[in-house]
């Protein structure tokens, strides 16, 4: 198994299961290998820490072909993030993406074969810190399955065997697609307005129309999952609508957090593809337009270098 | 004629320095802490029209002087009540009150405080910010305030003579034969760009970059102009094209003040630009998504500055 990236999800994930003795190599740029083979993986998190040394390698020397490659990159390094697993992708491997959002699907299908590429998500609250470490910092699930809704390949089933052994939540899921879409509902929603409002979800819901506003951003995304043929189920629905106006919640989309240190956002993977749909099906999304003309402007302003 | 100037901050500083210099009876109504920083250092002006270094008279409240002919008001919206308080000493039977804020809002209040007679329109368009040392920095080409009977009846005298006493200081402007539309058409521009700017975070030609940022400041601009319209001050075509083609400018790296003092930090006329043109749309019918989205966007800033920051991402 070779996880690419070793940040939140990956790093936390791919440190759980070499623990529980999986065989997995990170493939990592030459300055995150230098760093994890100095110090390994530094896992501090509220289940424990704990530190590993896992396997790592580098683009040029990947080895393989892995059963199992899981891509656990964000959605702006995808194209390196293909160029740099392809040597390591053979005729029996299969891509295990972790990205939020559908658009890169079309682009690995086209790369790998549909056939190669499983669907999958993470629910992993987390951040790097400072030195590398790996700040986790609640939910540790993750889900896969066959996009299709077919019984599971081989090397599905083994990776959720690996899952339970190394204690992490979820796993093989019955209905991967509308996992996929139930996550990024609510990723659409909470995302774009954290950052169009820069606020945690409780900051939001204080104001004059916030809950409003959020209620409104919750159901232009239901809309466009409706139009694809997966609207979220009234239960998911209203646990994500009840987490989203929630008085007093500091929840916040970890795309706010990427803007107040002037990194990258997926803007375009996590808003302007929703949009995109919803303009596509003929769906009004106000409040999509705004949050992707605000992560657009601030786009500009980064690449212009004026960030304050 | 007597001038009193509340506050000698960037646009009653810039103002009340040009007014002095040309020989104008100028009095600065200041804190403390102001007094003494232009005693020691007078009121300092860095300006493309000419630096200056003067000497200026200041008061304490409690010891205004007066009675002034002209009381200029230059503070911001939020500090409007401890603003009346402070100049209503130097207020007697024959002062008029000019003042220079933004929105409509303040007039209603001063209105009821000293009376509608004594109450007429202005505004001031003028590029300045203080130093942090103290110095009023003017950065536009112009420096203009307008002013005039809200009525729209014939100035009275005080109103003349300032007029010839701001022409005399070389300021642009002046009276102006129908103020309060000229005070909607600086509003339904000011509500546009803070509302934009803020709620994008970015220059007008941050905006512009965006793909639709376009066509939302425009939808913001009417927005704006039918709360205008709403209330007899439809800034008609020729004022509209004008608002139009300067807040579309590709590349501009022009952005309203408020977005500046929100990332210092600071305080914003929040409600008094952006939140009293939406709940005077509101009376009037009119829909506003964008000054909807951008008002909870600055309550969002004010309630995070209230608490002095934001909690460590949680998911």
């Amino acid at each position: 198994m070779l996880i690419l990236g070793a940040g939140a999800v990956g790093g936390y994930w791919g440190a759980r299961l070499t623990r529980a003795g999986v065989d997995v190599a990170f493939l990592l740029r030459e300055k995150r290998a230098a760093q994890v083979k100095a110090d390994g993986l530094v896992v501090k998190s509220p289940k424990g820490d704990f530190t590993v040394s896992p396997k790592v390698v580098t683009e040029g020397g990947v080895g393989g072909p892995y059963d199992v490659v899981v891509l656990a990159c964000k959605g702006y390094d995808l194209e390196s993030a293909i160029e740099a697993v392809a040597p390591a992708v053979g005729p029996d491997s299969t891509i295990v993406p972790m990205l939020n959002g559908h658009g890169h699907f079309a682009v690995l299908d086209e790369r790998f074969g549909a056939a190669r590429v499983a669907g999958g998500l993470a629910r992993i609250s987390g951040m790097l810190g400072p030195d590398g470490e790996i700040l986790h910092s609640g939910a540790s699930g993750v889900s896969f399955g066959e996009r299709d809704g077919k019984a599971p390949r081989q090397a599905l089933v083994e990776l959720d065997a690996a899952c339970k052994q190394a204690g992490i939540d979820g796993g093989l899921h019955p209905d991967i697609n509308q996992d996929l879409w139930d996550k990024w509902v609510m990723l659409g929603a909470i995302a774009s307005m954290c950052a169009a409002m820069r606020g945690t979800v409780g900051d939001i819901v204080a104001t004059d129309d916030g809950a409003a506003l959020m209620r409104e951003t919750l159901e232009e995304c239901r809309a466009v999952a409706a139009h694809a043929g997966h609207a979220p189920s009234d239960k998911v629905l209203a646990g994500i609508q009840a987490g989203l106006t929630q008085p007093g919640s500091k929840a916040v989309a970890s795309i706010l957090g990427d803007m107040e240190k002037g990194g990258a956002v997926e803007a375009r993977h996590i808003v302007g593809d929703m949009l995109a749909r919803a303009r596509a099906a003929g769906l009004a999304a106000p409040n999509l337009r705004f949050a992707y003309a605000h992560l657009q402007a601030y786009e500009a302003r980064r690449a212009r270098g004026a960030l304050k | 004629m007597k001038i009193l100037i509340l506050g000698a901050g960037a646009i009653g500083g810039y103002v009340g320095g040009r007014l002095q210099q040309s020989g104008a009876d100028v009095t600065f109504l200041v804190r403390p802490a102001r007094q003494q920083a232009l005693q020691r250092d007078g009121l300092v002006i860095k300006s493309k029209k000419g630096d200056a270094v003067l000497k200026v008279k200041s008061a304490l409240g409690g010891n205004e002087g007066g009675p002034y002919d002209i009381v200029l008001l230059t503070c911001k919206a939020y500090d409007l009540d401890s603003a009346l308080d402070a100049i209503a000493p130097a207020v007697g039977a024959g002062t008029t009150v000019v003042p220079l804020l933004n929105g409509m809002n303040h007039i209603d209040r001063l209105v009821a405080r000293f009376g509608a007679d004594k109450v007429v329109g202005g505004l001031a368009r003028v590029g300045v910010a203080l130093s942090p040392d103290g110095a009023v920095l003017h950065t536009s080409p112009f420096a203009a305030i307008s002013f005039g009977e809200r009525d729209g009846s014939a100035p009275r005298p005080a109103l003349v003579a300032l007029d010839a006493a701001v022409k005399k200081a070389g300021l642009d402007g002046g009276l102006h034969g129908n103020i309060v539309q000229d005070l909607w058409d600086k509003w339904i521009m000011l509500c546009t760009l803070a509302a934009t700017c803020c709620l994008m975070r970015g220059t007008s030609g941050d905006i512009l970059e965006a793909d639709e940022g376009q066509a939302i400041v425009l939808e913001a601009v009417d927005e704006c102009r039918k709360v205008a319209a709403a209330a007899g001050c439809d800034p008609g075509e020729k004022g509209m094209a004008n608002v139009r083609s300067y807040l579309t400018q590709k590349g501009s790296r022009f952005a309203a003040s408020m977005l500046h003092d929100l990332e210092k930090g600071g305080m914003v006329e929040a409600d008094h630009v952006v939140g009293d043109m939406i709940a005077r749309a509101k009376k009037a019918g009119v829909a506003t998504p964008t000054l909807r989205i951008a008002y909870a966007h600055l309550q969002v800033y004010l309630a995070r500055r209230a608490r002095g920051g934001i909690g460590k991402p949680a998911m």
